[in-house]
């Protein structure tokens, strides 16, 4: 090996470490303190378990019990609210985009390929410019407080995603089988929702998946449309912590608990995201 | 006539003349999601845009509403508190992803190294972007940069280094938000920028390697392959970066004073805590503009470098 080649590979291994490190500390950081409790934090942060402070449990314990109706609620509405944009947003994509590949419209000089950009350029929108006129809709509506209300509200956040990721899966499923469902008298949407989608089941799990995702960590939306029945995981996070009395254990155990189904979610994602995230989804 | 612009239906269906629902069957695919953007997307932000030509005081519960013409348009140009708003935004995302875009870049490029235990590495650096920003503003902003329990200042004072006031000082606390957010979303740049370096031909790479150093042949080949790649994460990280909120909320709240505001909290602040639907939609609706220009300007550069990259022979 030439000097140069090794000395770059030292160098890159030092990048790994440095960078390892700046990654582990908070994480680190936010497991340890959710096995502390509050003489632990004071008046100097201590570092390692067992021998500078006792594990507990008593954070874990606390939010089961004390904190029970609000951290069950707050995971329910994030699980509705989540799920079912994720699979709205997903079958409304799936639609879109099989339509985009498998058909040409053509309406004035608009052509496949304006309207996926249209559906594209949604997801530049600042969440913020649709905020207020989602605020006076669901008074009038009575979706304020209600996770329909935030299903309604994820769903046209991530449908642009869902179609994109959708478009390029249908893009890679082989015609032939739907077509010869079509000779056999099946309508096109009886070949879609039998043969095609099937087809596309590793896309559709990606989509479902990355939309669960970005509306579980969602902040503006649940924050405004949200006070305290249908309030989400991260606006019931963001109100403890814009209290002056932290419960800095209770926080990182919620942040804990909070991340647990996104891992979940990740693992099982990571086979997809070889082919089906890396190929489409973020171009 | 038909217009259908079908593929694969069977000639012989067409020689019967279809029904009306055959003919225009392709609509039921894409009708729905474009009604669902028109109606709640598209007319919101139409109605956004009419907000911000009223007086609407959701604090009234009568819900009186009044023509406001250019009032709160003109009123953000003299308010001190929006340009600094506009200001703080603008910083965010101007030096906050050129950050994000070194070291994501750096750590992809090492990534892709045949090197042990790599693919371990790529999987453990994605971690930050799976937590809610609440959470990484909590665990990464509020309790590393706390002034007296956080470990930083600990690994200062073991040091015998001042402690900093991390959250209370306008310079400091901009650059903390900063730093947590690039903690939260570098991998999303690796990630990225990694799929781009894992598409370029080995044989390219070797080839230039023969007759040329390492550096040149980064700067010289990967870097302008990898061009496309770049102008994505670049655009995509600024658009996201010019939305900033809950990393601000969670840990400075705005502050101190108004020095970590952005536009999005600014028109939170501004619709939620003081009802002011008709101001807080025009702040909404000039973050909207300032992105569009974003973009408009960014798009220019980019066909202007892709013009000049493909007249060298090496386009992307």
């Amino acid at each position: 090996m030439r000097p140069r080649a090794r000395s770059g590979r030292i160098l890159a291994y030092l990048v790994l470490a440095v960078w390892s490190a700046v990654v582990f500390f908070p994480l680190y950081w936010m497991m340890s303190t959710a096995f502390k409790q509050p003489m632990d934090l004071f008046p100097t942060p201590t570092y390692l378990p067992w021998l500078q402070f006792q594990p507990s449990l008593a954070a874990f314990h606390a939010l089961l019990t004390d904190h029970r109706n609000e951290v069950f609620g707050a995971f329910r509405n994030s699980l509705v609210a989540a799920g079912g944009s994720a699979l709205i947003a997903s079958f409304l994509g799936a639609l879109g985009g099989y339509g985009l590949v498998r058909f040409r419209y053509r309406v004035g000089r608009v052509t496949n390929d304006d309207v996926a950009f249209w559906f594209a350029s949604q997801r530049m929108l600042p969440p913020v410019v649709l905020v207020f006129p989602f605020l006076v809709m669901y008074r009038r509506l009575n979706l304020i407080d209600t996770a329909a209300g935030l299903v309604i509200a994820y769903t046209v956040f991530n449908l642009p995603l869902a179609l994109w990721i959708m478009r390029d899966t249908f893009r890679n499923v082989p015609q032939e089988i739907e077509e010869s469902a079509l000779v056999d008298g099946a309508t096109r949407f009886g070949a879609f929702l039998r043969v095609s989608l099937p087809l596309a089941a590793p896309g559709l799990m990606a989509s479902l998946l990355i939309c669960f995702v970005f509306a579980w960590n969602e902040f503006l939306f649940g924050l405004m449309l949200t006070f305290q029945k249908a309030q989400t995981v991260p606006v019931l996070i963001a109100g403890q912590v814009t209290q002056q009395a932290i419960e800095w254990s209770s926080m990182s155990a919620l942040s804990i608990l909070a991340v647990l189904p996104v891992i979940l979610i990740g693992l099982l994602l990571q086979p997809l995201l070889a082919h089906g995230l890396a190929s489409g989804g973020l171009k | 006539m038909l217009n259908a612009g079908e593929i694969g239906t069977p000639a012989a269906a067409r020689a019967i003349r279809p029904g009306w629902f055959v003919r225009h069957e392709r609509w039921v695919f894409l009708a729905p999601p474009i009604a669902v953007v028109l109606l709640l997307s598209i007319f919101p932000l139409i109605a956004s845009l009419a907000l911000s030509f009223t007086f609407w005081d959701l604090g009234v519960s009568a819900g009186g509403i009044r023509f406001a013409g250019l009032y709160h348009w003109a009123r953000l140009l003299h308010d001190e508190r929006f340009l600094t708003a506009l200001r703080t935004t603008l910083l965010y995302a101007l030096i906050g992803v050129p950050l994000q875009y070194a070291i994501g870049l750096t750590l992809a490029v090492v990534l892709n190294m045949d090197l042990r235990g790599r693919r371990f590495f790529r999987v453990f650096f994605l971690l930050p972007m799976l937590l809610s920003p609440v959470s990484v503003a909590f665990i990464a902003g509020r309790m590393m940069f706390h002034e007296t329990q956080g470990p930083l200042n600990h690994a200062l004072s073991a040091l015998g280094l001042p402690i900093v006031s991390w959250l209370s000082n306008a310079k400091i606390a901009f650059l903390a938000i900063v730093l947590v957010d690039s903690w939260q979303w570098i991998p999303f740049m690796t990630l990225v920028l990694l799929a781009g370096l894992q598409g370029i031909p080995t044989e390219v790479l070797e080839a230039a390697e023969l007759d040329g150093s390492p550096r040149q042949t980064f700067w010289r080949i990967t870097f302008p392959l990898l061009l496309p790649w770049t102008l994505t994460v670049v655009l995509l990280r600024s658009l996201e970066m010019l939305k900033i909120m809950d990393v601000i909320v969670v840990m400075t709240g705005g502050g101190p004073g108004i020095a970590t505001e952005s536009l999005t909290f600014y028109a939170y602040q501004t619709g939620m805590r003081n009802f002011n639907l008709g101001s807080a939609s025009a702040i909404g609706f000039s973050l909207l503009l300032l992105a569009i220009a974003l973009s408009a300007v960014f798009l220019l550069i980019v066909r202007g470098w892709v013009i000049r990259v493909s007249a060298d022979g090496n386009a992307p």
